[in-house]
């Protein structure tokens, strides 16, 4: 709590005091008329559109995935789907005892947070080495951009190739004595997606970062400054918070993105995935896609949607990125 | 309210979560090509016809799309409209969203082993007698070609278009130079002549393939297993745990493993990559592959020093093929054309099907792919030599089991290898190991399979 009054705390002071002609009080009352005011005369009916197009897009396919997890659903009855039999809790039951299920929402949920903790920092550091005005700072920052630009499906296609037995990667370690064994197989190819996965994602972390740091008041450099904060002071007390909300919202969408992430692992590996990366989406995708399990795969996919949404609402309370009286979290 | 808010925002972020999910990734776009709500004026008919795309001729497919358009244009006076897909998935879902929605192309070619499944579906149109006419008869085909049709004679959705039987191709001059007057008819023979071949201080090996491969590796295992009497699926059970369908799998890893005559960078390779390595004349013989890698073949170091045999139809272990093994020197293999049930000018479809299949255009498309012709006549008059075993072997295919659940069976065939492949790059695929995969894929396609007879 130190850091908020270090931060947000002297701007006010400077600010209240130079505004202290009318007195506090009836800047209070005036800014509580006006919310007031807002609340009530709020133009909703705005949001029809968009709210008709929610209900449309997310809403709609939502219920009927759940419809669909009840129901008996193959190529044997995808044609009347709609009459195929109702079976009740049965696809649930069959997901979640005779199925990987369980196994895949490990793997990818680990995955995904493991490759989080590593892109963070990544992102955050190579934030901070662009901050400051340099001779082609322009073009280091379009280069870290470049991961980020790139196609999904090419960036696994290229590092697929370059992970093949024999191929570079097995080469140059080869030069330096190591036999690491089979990337794209086996244990070692969940490291390998948590690799490229890494590699194509830090740069959304950079960008939020970078936002992040852009917002930082020149007046809190020299304020710090002046208070005689070195670097690393003035990193963990004055630069983090401001890149706090940023990131937790890095953090969220990263998550999200890598729990659903279907090109990567499926262009690296193949179908059928090897065991060691058979995720969510990989078995989902292949109970609906090459088993024609619709009604069995719509079960796993409820299943591991409550699974991910029971953390991710503590998570969402905790960092307050859904308190709409502090956009973006606290600076 | 503030509870309010927040409980939305997350019911939001919820959904989206599981949108996501439930996508999982497949681009589902629906498939509203307009190909049934031409006007119904005659001449101003559309015709819309899914296909796959080829990626190794795909300016020559362009160009086939125009010229066949425009004799369909001279003979009916209707446009045909031509949609690609990918990959077998990228088929499957716009053939799963038209399904569902009762419309889209009023044509789908199909490959032959997936032709069961999209059967079962019952979305596609059976032809009656009167049907087979306006194709051009049924006796216009070669009759091996309608072995995957349908369940029985009567019941038959599929039209042949092009046959595409899986041959293997030898190297003539590292057989010669290894003493091999003739390629091998058994599989143990195959091995012993591989042997001979291999000399890793020049990098040569006996045989090309690629066991990554997303298709080539159950085609082996069934091969084996018919060649040794175990057609996999015996009625209404799947035959898995036949000491057979192990033999074959051990035969099938040992070339790796025990033979040695195998790049063992081929644990990561595709089809195409096999290609390559026989391409440059590093192998001795390509397994697996089909007349479509003839016109790669003319063009690489190996131009006019290999030909194409039939893979060999004695079982691991056996001294003759049993029961119709013979008959199984390749899956029944090529692209079958089927009418939507849905589609609104099915006429027109069949009299499309009748002038892509007539015996011009079977050969001239023959010439331009590679493809074997369906039809019995053009089939016939096939001149060039090379494609002579390859033309032999198109009647000696025999069909993998028709049943809505062979897609399963061959993913968990499939996957067996797959789960294999760390075992057989340190040297060894151990029998217990083995054996629980083997357990697994059986476990698995009998769920299948019940489903489907239920």
């Amino acid at each position: 709590m130190s850091t908020d009054s270090l931060t947000a705390g002297k701007p006010m002071r400077r600010k209240s005091s130079r505004d202290a002609k009318p007195g506090p009080q009836s800047q209070d009352n005036t800014s509580r008329r006006r919310k007031g005011l807002s609340e009530r005369n709020r133009p909703l009916w705005m949001l029809i559109p968009g709210g008709l197009l929610m209900i449309i897009i997310i809403v709609v396919p939502l219920l009927l995935g759940i419809f669909m997890s009840g129901l008996d659903l193959d190529q044997y009855s995808l044609r009347k789907w709609v009459s195929a039999p109702f079976i009740g809790v049965q696809n649930f039951v069959e997901a979640l005892t005779a199925s990987p299920l369980l196994h895949a929402i490990w793997l990818s949920v680990s995955y995904s947070l493991l490759a989080m903790v590593v892109t963070i920092p990544l992102g955050i550091a190579g934030a901070v080495a662009t901050q400051n005005a340099f001779k082609g700072r322009a073009v280091i920052r379009s280069i870290f951009l470049i991961p980020y630009v790139l196609p999904s499906f090419v960036v696994a296609t290229v590092w697929r190739t370059m992970f093949q037995p024999g191929s570079v990667i097995d080469s140059l370690l080869h030069s330096v004595g190591i036999d690491a064994g089979l990337w794209l197989n086996g244990p070692n190819s969940y490291w390998t997606l948590i690799l490229v996965q890494i590699w194509a994602s830090w740069p959304f972390v950079y960008l939020l970062a970078l936002s992040g740091l852009q917002s930082v008041d020149h007046e809190v450099h020299e304020a710090s400054a002046l208070d005689g904060a070195l670097w690393w002071n003035k990193l963990r007390y004055v630069v983090f918070p401001y890149l706090k909300g940023p990131l937790s919202l890095a953090f969220l969408i990263g998550m999200l993105h890598h729990i659903n992430n279907f090109t990567l692992p499926f262009v690296l590996f193949g179908i059928p995935a090897p065991s060691d990366v058979e995720l969510l989406p990989i078995l989902t995708y292949v109970t609906s896609f090459q088993s024609f399990r619709f009604g069995l795969s719509a079960a796993m996919a409820f299943i591991s949607l409550i699974l991910i949404a029971i953390p991710l609402f503590v998570y969402l309370r905790a960092v307050k990125l859904d308190d709409a009286e502090t956009p973006g979290g606290k600076k | 309210m503030k509870f309010a808010s927040s409980a939305k925002f997350a019911a939001v972020v919820v959904t989206a979560a599981l949108a996501l999910t439930a996508c999982g990734g497949g681009s589902t776009s629906s498939g509203g090509s307009g190909g049934t709500v031409g006007p119904v004026d005659g001449k101003g008919k559309k015709l819309s016809v899914l296909t796959g795309v080829n990626n190794q001729y795909s300016a020559q497919q362009k160009q086939w799309f125009t010229d066949i358009a425009a004799k369909f244009k001279a003979q009916t006076g209707a446009d045909v409209e031509f949609e690609t897909f990918a990959s077998a998935n990228d088929e499957l879902t716009r053939i799963q969203t038209s399904v569902v929605s009762g419309q889209g192309p009023d044509i789908y070619s199909l490959g032959t082993t997936f032709t069961p499944t999209a059967f079962a579906t019952k979305a596609f149109v059976t032809l009656s007698d009167d049907d087979w006419k306006k194709v051009g008869g049924k006796d216009k085909f070669n009759q091996a070609a309608l072995g995957i049709s349908g369940p029985d004679a009567q019941h038959q959705a599929g039209i042949p278009f092009v046959s595409r039987p899986f041959v293997m191709a030898y190297n003539k001059d590292i057989l010669k130079a290894a003493g091999i007057d003739k390629p091998a008819t058994s599989w143990d023979e195959l091995a012993t002549q591989a042997k001979k071949m291999t000399d890793p201080s020049t990098g040569t090996f006996g045989l090309a393939t690629g066991y990554k491969d997303n298709f080539d590796p159950w085609k082996f295992i069934w091969a084996m297993s018919v060649q040794a009497g175990n057609p996999l699926v015996d009625g209404k059970t799947l035959k898995l745990d036949d000491p057979a369908v192990k033999k074959a799998y051990e035969t099938y890893f040992g070339w790796l493993t025990k033979d040695k005559v195998v790049d063992p960078a081929s644990i990561g390779w595709s089809n195409s990559n096999a290609v390559a390595a026989f391409a440059s004349g590093k192998a001795g013989y390509l397994m697996m592959t089909t007349s479509s890698s003839l016109p790669t073949l003319d063009k690489s170091a190996v131009a006019g020093k290999y030909a194409y045999t039939a893979m060999p139809t004695t079982a691991p272990g056996q001294s003759s093929p049993k029961g119709d093994g013979a008959n199984a020197a390749s899956i029944l293999s090529g692209d079958n054309v089927v009418v939507a049930d849905y589609s609104k000018q099915k006429d027109l479809a069949f009299a499309y099907i009748n002038l892509i299949t007539s015996k011009d255009e079977q050969l001239n498309y023959q010439k331009i792919f590679g493809d074997l012709p369906a039809n019995a006549e053009a089939l016939k008059s096939l001149d060039n030599p090379a494609l002579k075993p390859v033309a032999d072997t198109a009647a000696k295919s025999k069909a993998t089991p028709f049943t809505g659940a062979w897609g399963d069976i061959q993913l968990a065939l499939t996957n067996v290898v797959v789960q294999s492949i760390p075992d057989l790059s340190k040297g060894s695929v151990d029998d217990s190991s083995l054996q629980a995969r083997i357990k697994d894929a059986q476990s698995k396609g009998q769920a299948s399979l019940d489903r489907a007879s239920k």
